[in-house]
């Protein structure tokens, strides 16, 4: 499109009313923006036609432009509540987020600490139960050993008339100076009483200690010089004397 | 012109007071122009108030190197009222382009709002009609020739006439402006 052809159809004039099409509009402004003689003839007919409007201006009621104005407040009001509503809504759902990862953590810390205390109650168990089982093994070697000894002598222990049913072998070895019973065989006693078992050295009585009520074998003390053993039942815990009425075994040792 | 420039960017920067003092300079040329369109002044109301929204939404996308802001805002009112006309009204327009005649009678308006102004009234009537048709009734060029009855291409030189005349006499009341201005 050149400059003769605008001028000669009048399309500065269309152009400026609005009648052209997007594709009219942009060739014409392409050749305005490079033909200043043709630039300065469209200002001309612009500023005519801008008179033109201004001299036949028609006052709008006031209250048009007042209406207008509150529009825009309420328009830029509802967008910013809308952001602000928007705001406040994202920062609720991250606050709810930090919230529970906030309670998932104390919580996890807790769990993780429960745990911790009874990894170390476990690791308790485990020592003490190491240790009693050590002892406990050491203690069956021990026995085991004395039973086994080659100098070790059995003496069976029969129940008299208060304990026909009960016996109790012991095990003496005078060489390593111990002594092992067996006390499966023992009838089961209340509470209130336990076995106790002496050696009767030249006439006197001399404890060599009560017999626990949950074990079946035992060592018990040895007592040199002892011509037999006897057991009689006393008072739970024991007794410093033998009580001679309830003498229910005893055995002579060669 | 510079004021404008100012205001104009005042405006693009969403200044209440800019849009409100460019309002006051142009609303009453572009209400007007609605209103000889329309000829309904609750509805040009509307699409005046309609019309400065939209130059306050889209100011950003005005180019003062393209032309005028009031030529920008003028193709603004008149598109809006272009499209309200075909819408609200599909079956107002005849075969002869003409949005209005068929429904003359029935509207009621104040008659000194269709009334023309200043040098306009100075023209022959041709000459004025062809500019009233395309600048105050948002007629194109195509629809005017042919309401006027008249070839396009004389039509085009009624218009081009007018505009003459009209610069004629705005730089006569110019140059009597300056006369005054240097007596003083």
């Amino acid at each position: 499109m050149d400059k003769k052809t605008i001028l000669d159809n009048g399309l500065l004039e269309q152009y400026l009313l609005g009648e052209l099409n997007a594709q009219e509009c942009e060739q014409i402004e392409q050749v305005l923006a490079f033909d200043t003689e043709l630039k300065a003839q469209f200002d001309a007919i612009e500023k005519d036609f801008e008179t033109l409007g201004l001299e036949n201006a028609i006052e709008p009621p006031k209250g048009i432009k007042y209406q207008l104005i509150q529009d825009i407040r309420e328009a830029k009001d509802t967008k910013n509540n809308r952001s602000n509503t928007n705001l406040k809504y994202y920062l609720g759902i991250a606050a709810s987020v930090a919230a529970l990862l906030m309670l998932g953590n104390f919580w996890m810390y807790n769990e993780l600490n429960e745990v911790k205390d009874q990894l170390q109650t476990v690791e308790t168990e485990k020592t003490e139960l190491n240790d009693k089982l050590n002892k406990q093994i050491d203690n069956d070697i021990a026995l085991f050993s004395t039973i086994a000894h080659p100098d070790t002598e059995q003496y069976v222990l029969k129940g008299n008339t208060l304990m026909p049913d009960g016996k109790v072998v012991s095990y003496v070895n005078h060489s390593t100076k111990s002594v092992v019973i067996n006390t499966e065989r023992l009838p089961k006693l209340d509470a209130e009483h336990d076995y106790q078992m002496w050696a009767d050295v030249e006439g006197e009585m001399i404890n060599m200690g009560v017999i626990a009520k949950d074990q079946n074998l035992m060592a018990m003390n040895y007592i040199d010089h002892a011509e037999s053993l006897n057991i009689t039942i006393e008072p739970a815990g024991g007794n410093d004397h033998p009580t001679v009425s309830q003498l229910v075994t005893n055995v002579y040792l060669n | 012109m510079q004021n404008d420039n100012f205001l104009i960017q005042q405006l693009k920067d969403k200044d209440e007071l800019a849009l409100s003092l460019l309002y006051d300079k142009y609303a009453g040329a572009i209400y007007s122009v609605i209103v000889k369109m329309v000829r309904d002044e609750g509805k040009a109301q509307n699409l005046l108030q309609d019309t400065f929204m939209t130059v306050w939404d889209k100011a950003e996308s005005y180019d003062a190197s393209k032309g005028r802001f009031y030529t920008w805002i003028f193709r603004i009112a008149r598109n809006k009222t272009l499209n309200f006309l075909r819408k609200v009204e599909p079956l107002i327009q005849t075969d002869d382009f003409s949005v209005y005649d068929s429904k003359e009678e029935a509207i009621s308006i104040d008659a000194r709002y269709l009334e023309l102004n200043g040098a306009i009234t100075t023209l022959e009537q041709h000459h004025k009609e062809a500019i009233e048709l395309v600048y105050f009734k948002g007629l194109t060029h195509k629809e005017a020739h042919q309401q006027m009855n008249v070839p396009l291409g004389t039509f085009k030189s009624y218009v081009r006439q007018a505009l003459k005349q009209l610069r004629k006499a705005y730089t006569k009341s110019l140059s009597v402006l300056l006369l005054i201005l240097n007596a003083l």
